[in-house]
Protein backbone atom coordinates (compact mmCIF):
# COMPACT_ATOMS: atom_id res chain seq x y z
CA UNK A 1 0.00 0.00 0.00
CA UNK A 2 2.71 2.39 0.77
CA UNK A 3 4.40 1.45 -2.73
CA UNK A 4 1.32 2.91 -4.41
CA UNK A 5 1.38 6.06 -2.39
CA UNK A 6 4.91 6.20 -2.94
CA UNK A 7 4.67 5.82 -6.51
CA UNK A 8 2.24 8.91 -7.33
CA UNK A 9 4.23 10.99 -5.20
CA UNK A 10 7.54 9.95 -7.00
CA UNK A 11 5.62 10.67 -10.06
CA UNK A 12 4.53 14.02 -9.00
CA UNK A 13 8.43 15.05 -8.21
CA UNK A 14 9.51 13.81 -11.91
CA UNK A 15 6.93 16.16 -12.89
CA UNK A 16 9.42 18.67 -12.92
CA UNK A 17 11.92 17.10 -15.65
CA UNK A 18 8.98 16.25 -17.60
CA UNK A 19 9.58 19.13 -20.27
CA UNK A 20 13.97 18.90 -19.89
CA UNK A 21 13.62 22.99 -19.09
CA UNK A 22 15.74 21.65 -16.47
CA UNK A 23 18.53 20.80 -18.22
CA UNK A 24 18.11 22.63 -21.56
CA UNK A 25 18.24 25.70 -19.38
CA UNK A 26 19.32 25.00 -15.68
CA UNK A 27 22.10 22.11 -16.45
CA UNK A 28 23.09 23.42 -20.03
CA UNK A 29 22.64 27.28 -18.80
CA UNK A 30 25.36 26.59 -15.54
CA UNK A 31 27.57 24.49 -17.15
CA UNK A 32 28.05 27.07 -20.23
CA UNK A 33 28.84 29.77 -17.51
CA UNK A 34 31.23 27.56 -15.81
CA UNK A 35 32.87 26.78 -18.89
CA UNK A 36 33.24 30.15 -19.67
CA UNK A 37 34.44 30.95 -16.66
CA UNK A 38 37.28 28.50 -16.55
CA UNK A 39 38.64 29.02 -20.54
CA UNK A 40 38.88 33.05 -19.27
CA UNK A 41 40.47 31.92 -16.26
CA UNK A 42 43.19 30.62 -17.80
CA UNK A 43 43.06 33.10 -21.50
CA UNK A 44 43.66 35.50 -18.98
CA UNK A 45 45.95 34.03 -16.65
CA UNK A 46 46.25 33.70 -12.50
CA UNK A 47 48.58 36.68 -12.22
CA UNK A 48 46.92 39.23 -14.53
CA UNK A 49 44.17 41.69 -13.77
CA UNK A 50 41.10 39.95 -15.13
CA UNK A 51 42.66 36.72 -13.98
CA UNK A 52 42.15 38.48 -10.18
CA UNK A 53 39.18 39.61 -10.59
CA UNK A 54 37.71 36.19 -11.87
CA UNK A 55 39.11 34.27 -9.17
CA UNK A 56 37.80 36.62 -6.68
CA UNK A 57 34.40 36.63 -7.93
CA UNK A 58 33.72 33.18 -8.26
CA UNK A 59 31.17 32.76 -5.34
CA UNK A 60 29.13 35.64 -7.28
CA UNK A 61 29.39 33.67 -10.59
CA UNK A 62 28.41 30.91 -9.19
CA UNK A 63 25.37 32.38 -6.75
CA UNK A 64 24.30 34.92 -9.82
CA UNK A 65 24.70 31.99 -12.30
CA UNK A 66 21.95 29.99 -10.22
CA UNK A 67 19.54 32.42 -9.65
CA UNK A 68 19.53 33.81 -13.26
CA UNK A 69 19.27 29.89 -14.19
CA UNK A 70 16.57 29.46 -11.41
CA UNK A 71 14.28 32.60 -13.13
CA UNK A 72 14.72 31.42 -17.08
CA UNK A 73 13.68 27.99 -15.72
CA UNK A 74 10.41 29.24 -14.10
CA UNK A 75 9.94 32.11 -16.96
CA UNK A 76 10.19 28.89 -19.41
CA UNK A 77 7.78 26.69 -17.38
CA UNK A 78 5.10 29.61 -16.74
CA UNK A 79 4.90 30.02 -20.80
CA UNK A 80 5.10 26.42 -22.32
CA UNK A 81 4.35 23.98 -19.53
CA UNK A 82 1.85 25.22 -16.96
CA UNK A 83 -0.47 25.68 -19.91
CA UNK A 84 -0.16 22.90 -21.73
CA UNK A 85 -0.42 20.61 -18.40
CA UNK A 86 -0.66 22.37 -15.50
CA UNK A 87 1.04 24.12 -12.44
CA UNK A 88 2.69 22.42 -9.12
CA UNK A 89 4.75 23.87 -6.41
CA UNK A 90 6.69 22.15 -4.79
CA UNK A 91 7.39 21.99 -1.22
CA UNK A 92 10.53 22.59 0.54
CA UNK A 93 12.04 19.80 2.11
CA UNK A 94 11.83 19.17 5.86
CA UNK A 95 14.73 17.95 6.66
CA UNK A 96 16.70 20.35 4.07
CA UNK A 97 19.79 21.63 6.00
CA UNK A 98 20.48 17.99 7.11
CA UNK A 99 20.71 16.92 3.65
CA UNK A 100 22.93 19.75 2.48
CA UNK A 101 25.15 19.03 5.44
CA UNK A 102 25.46 15.17 4.72
CA UNK A 103 25.76 15.84 0.93
CA UNK A 104 28.65 18.47 1.37
CA UNK A 105 30.52 15.82 3.90
CA UNK A 106 29.94 13.25 1.52
CA UNK A 107 30.69 15.40 -1.26
CA UNK A 108 34.17 16.58 0.39
CA UNK A 109 35.25 12.50 1.45
CA UNK A 110 34.76 11.43 -1.85
CA UNK A 111 36.73 14.54 -3.57
CA UNK A 112 40.00 14.41 -0.75
CA UNK A 113 39.49 10.69 -1.39
CA UNK A 114 40.16 10.81 -5.24
CA UNK A 115 42.59 13.41 -4.75
CA UNK A 116 44.84 11.05 -2.99
CA UNK A 117 43.99 8.16 -5.93
CA UNK A 118 44.92 10.23 -8.44
CA UNK A 119 48.08 12.04 -7.35
CA UNK A 120 49.75 8.56 -8.11
CA UNK A 121 49.45 9.57 -11.18
CA UNK A 122 51.44 12.09 -12.35
CA UNK A 123 50.28 12.60 -15.64
CA UNK A 124 46.61 13.03 -14.63
CA UNK A 125 44.83 16.57 -13.90
CA UNK A 126 43.38 15.49 -11.15
CA UNK A 127 40.48 18.38 -10.96
CA UNK A 128 38.84 17.93 -14.24
CA UNK A 129 38.60 13.95 -13.15
CA UNK A 130 37.51 15.10 -9.81
CA UNK A 131 35.11 17.71 -11.57
CA UNK A 132 33.57 14.39 -14.13
CA UNK A 133 33.22 12.20 -11.03
CA UNK A 134 31.51 14.54 -8.81
CA UNK A 135 28.84 15.77 -11.23
CA UNK A 136 28.49 11.90 -12.27
CA UNK A 137 27.53 10.78 -8.60
CA UNK A 138 25.60 13.74 -8.19
CA UNK A 139 23.49 12.85 -11.20
CA UNK A 140 23.49 9.06 -10.53
CA UNK A 141 22.19 9.69 -6.74
CA UNK A 142 19.93 12.06 -8.04
CA UNK A 143 18.52 9.45 -10.51
CA UNK A 144 18.47 6.48 -7.82
CA UNK A 145 17.07 7.54 -4.90
CA UNK A 146 15.06 11.02 -5.82
CA UNK A 147 13.84 11.66 -9.43
CA UNK A 148 13.87 8.42 -11.30
CA UNK A 149 14.86 10.01 -14.70
CA UNK A 150 16.53 7.48 -16.71
CA UNK A 151 17.91 10.06 -18.65
CA UNK A 152 20.43 11.36 -16.11
CA UNK A 153 21.65 7.78 -16.09
CA UNK A 154 23.36 8.69 -19.59
CA UNK A 155 24.08 12.44 -18.76
CA UNK A 156 26.05 10.38 -15.06
CA UNK A 157 27.82 8.15 -17.41
CA UNK A 158 28.64 11.45 -20.09
CA UNK A 159 30.35 13.33 -16.73
CA UNK A 160 32.48 10.52 -15.90
CA UNK A 161 33.34 9.74 -19.17
CA UNK A 162 34.42 13.51 -20.04
CA UNK A 163 36.46 13.89 -16.86
CA UNK A 164 38.15 11.06 -17.64
CA UNK A 165 39.23 11.47 -20.99
CA UNK A 166 40.38 15.33 -20.52
CA UNK A 167 42.06 14.24 -17.09
CA UNK A 168 44.60 12.29 -19.57
CA UNK A 169 44.13 14.92 -22.21
CA UNK A 170 47.27 17.05 -21.23
CA UNK A 171 45.28 20.76 -21.75
CA UNK A 172 46.05 23.47 -19.30
CA UNK A 173 44.06 23.22 -16.51
CA UNK A 174 41.58 25.85 -16.81
CA UNK A 175 40.67 25.13 -20.53
CA UNK A 176 40.66 21.18 -19.21
CA UNK A 177 37.53 22.48 -17.18
CA UNK A 178 36.74 24.74 -19.14
CA UNK A 179 36.07 22.69 -21.97
CA UNK A 180 34.37 19.54 -19.57
CA UNK A 181 32.06 22.35 -18.72
CA UNK A 182 31.03 23.62 -22.21
CA UNK A 183 30.95 19.59 -23.12
CA UNK A 184 28.67 19.04 -20.34
CA UNK A 185 26.59 21.96 -21.11
CA UNK A 186 26.07 20.18 -24.85
CA UNK A 187 24.94 17.27 -22.92
CA UNK A 188 22.43 18.71 -20.50
CA UNK A 189 21.11 20.92 -23.81
CA UNK A 190 20.82 17.62 -26.25
CA UNK A 191 19.32 15.72 -23.32
CA UNK A 192 17.18 18.60 -22.40
CA UNK A 193 16.16 19.69 -26.06
CA UNK A 194 14.98 16.16 -26.61
CA UNK A 195 12.94 15.95 -23.91
CA UNK A 196 11.47 18.84 -24.96
CA UNK A 197 10.82 18.18 -28.02
CA UNK A 198 8.73 14.90 -27.19
CA UNK A 199 7.08 17.16 -24.34
CA UNK A 200 6.04 19.35 -26.71
CA UNK A 201 4.78 16.59 -29.46
CA UNK A 202 2.83 15.24 -26.87
CA UNK A 203 1.33 17.62 -25.81
CA UNK A 204 0.03 20.65 -27.82
CA UNK A 205 -1.45 23.57 -26.48
CA UNK A 206 -4.88 23.55 -25.83
CA UNK A 207 -7.24 26.49 -27.73
CA UNK A 208 -9.29 26.61 -24.72
CA UNK A 209 -7.63 29.19 -22.38
CA UNK A 210 -6.73 28.66 -19.13
CA UNK A 211 -8.10 26.13 -16.82
CA UNK A 212 -11.11 27.28 -14.58
CA UNK A 213 -13.28 24.89 -13.44
CA UNK B 1 -16.25 -9.92 12.52
CA UNK B 2 -13.46 -9.71 14.91
CA UNK B 3 -12.37 -5.87 16.14
CA UNK B 4 -9.23 -5.93 13.27
CA UNK B 5 -11.79 -6.29 10.74
CA UNK B 6 -14.27 -3.75 12.01
CA UNK B 7 -11.34 -1.10 12.44
CA UNK B 8 -11.71 -0.26 8.34
CA UNK B 9 -15.31 1.01 8.86
CA UNK B 10 -13.82 3.75 10.73
CA UNK B 11 -11.90 4.74 7.53
CA UNK B 12 -12.18 8.62 6.48
CA UNK B 13 -15.05 8.05 3.72
CA UNK B 14 -14.35 11.23 2.65
CA UNK B 15 -10.92 10.22 2.12
CA UNK B 16 -11.76 6.44 1.15
CA UNK B 17 -13.23 7.26 -2.36
CA UNK B 18 -10.73 6.09 -5.10
CA UNK B 19 -10.75 9.68 -6.83
CA UNK B 20 -10.42 11.83 -3.90
CA UNK B 21 -7.53 9.58 -2.07
CA UNK B 22 -5.47 9.90 -5.71
CA UNK B 23 -6.06 14.25 -5.30
CA UNK B 24 -5.29 14.18 -1.57
CA UNK B 25 -2.24 11.99 -2.15
CA UNK B 26 -1.00 14.21 -5.26
CA UNK B 27 -1.40 17.35 -2.78
CA UNK B 28 -0.30 16.03 0.05
CA UNK B 29 3.64 15.72 -1.62
CA UNK B 30 3.36 19.31 -3.13
CA UNK B 31 2.89 22.92 -1.94
CA UNK B 32 0.07 23.56 -4.63
CA UNK B 33 -1.22 21.81 -7.53
CA UNK B 34 -3.68 23.51 -10.26
CA UNK B 35 -7.16 21.92 -11.27
CA UNK B 36 -5.40 21.38 -15.08
CA UNK B 37 -2.23 19.31 -13.41
CA UNK B 38 -4.96 17.47 -11.06
CA UNK B 39 -7.03 16.15 -14.33
CA UNK B 40 -4.02 15.09 -16.05
CA UNK B 41 -2.85 13.31 -13.23
CA UNK B 42 -6.20 11.88 -12.21
CA UNK B 43 -7.61 11.33 -15.51
CA UNK B 44 -11.07 12.60 -13.94
CA UNK B 45 -13.27 14.96 -16.11
CA UNK B 46 -13.17 18.59 -15.44
CA UNK B 47 -16.99 17.95 -13.94
CA UNK B 48 -16.08 14.84 -12.12
CA UNK B 49 -12.73 16.67 -10.60
CA UNK B 50 -14.59 19.94 -10.25
CA UNK B 51 -17.17 17.56 -8.05
CA UNK B 52 -14.78 16.07 -5.87
CA UNK B 53 -12.58 19.16 -5.12
CA UNK B 54 -16.00 20.63 -3.94
CA UNK B 55 -16.54 18.00 -1.75
CA UNK B 56 -12.99 18.63 -0.29
CA UNK B 57 -12.84 21.93 0.06
CA UNK B 58 -16.43 21.94 1.69
CA UNK B 59 -14.98 19.34 4.63
CA UNK B 60 -11.95 21.79 4.97
CA UNK B 61 -9.26 19.46 4.00
CA UNK B 62 -8.53 21.74 0.78
CA UNK B 63 -8.09 25.64 0.15
CA UNK B 64 -8.90 26.49 -3.67
CA UNK B 65 -8.12 29.66 -5.00
CA UNK B 66 -8.36 31.25 -7.92
CA UNK B 67 -5.02 32.86 -9.47
CA UNK B 68 -3.01 34.07 -12.41
CA UNK B 69 0.07 33.28 -13.58
CA UNK B 70 1.02 35.92 -15.91
CA UNK B 71 -2.10 35.97 -18.09
CA UNK B 72 -3.04 32.79 -17.67
CA UNK B 73 -5.70 31.59 -14.85
CA UNK B 74 -5.35 29.11 -12.64
CA UNK B 75 -6.91 27.54 -10.18
CA UNK B 76 -4.92 26.37 -7.61
CA UNK B 77 -5.51 23.68 -5.05
CA UNK B 78 -3.79 23.43 -1.87
CA UNK B 79 -4.39 21.05 1.21
CA UNK B 80 -4.80 22.22 4.34
CA UNK B 81 -3.48 21.27 8.03
CA UNK B 82 -7.01 19.41 8.53
CA UNK B 83 -6.33 18.03 5.26
CA UNK B 84 -2.65 16.47 6.08
CA UNK B 85 -4.15 15.43 8.90
CA UNK B 86 -6.32 13.69 7.76
CA UNK B 87 -4.20 11.99 4.91
CA UNK B 88 -1.36 10.69 7.53
CA UNK B 89 -4.18 9.41 10.00
CA UNK B 90 -5.81 7.12 6.75
CA UNK B 91 -2.89 5.79 5.60
CA UNK B 92 -1.77 4.95 9.61
CA UNK B 93 -5.16 3.56 9.63
CA UNK B 94 -5.11 1.63 6.59
CA UNK B 95 -1.51 0.40 7.04
CA UNK B 96 -2.40 -0.68 10.39
CA UNK B 97 -5.67 -2.74 9.49
CA UNK B 98 -3.51 -4.11 5.92
CA UNK B 99 -1.00 -5.19 9.11
CA UNK B 100 -3.15 -6.73 11.01
CA UNK B 101 -5.28 -8.76 8.29
CA UNK B 102 -2.15 -10.33 6.87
Amino acid sequence: MNNNFSDVEQRVRRYWYIDGFGELVGGGGMCLILAIYFAAGQYFGDESFFGGILQASMVLVLIGGVVLVRRLVNAAKARVTYPRTGYVEYSEPKNKVVASVLSAAVGIVMAVTFVFIVRQFNKIDGMVAISGLVMGIVLFAKQVWSVRVKRFYVLSAASIMYGGALAVSGLARGYNLGLFYALMSLSFAISGGLTLKKYLDENPLQTELGNER
Amino acid sequence: MSADLRAVTTLDRLIHEPARLLIVTILSSVASADFLFLQRETGLTKGNLSAHLSKLEEAGYIKIEKTFKGKFPLTVCKLTSVGQKAIKAYRQQLQSFMDKTN
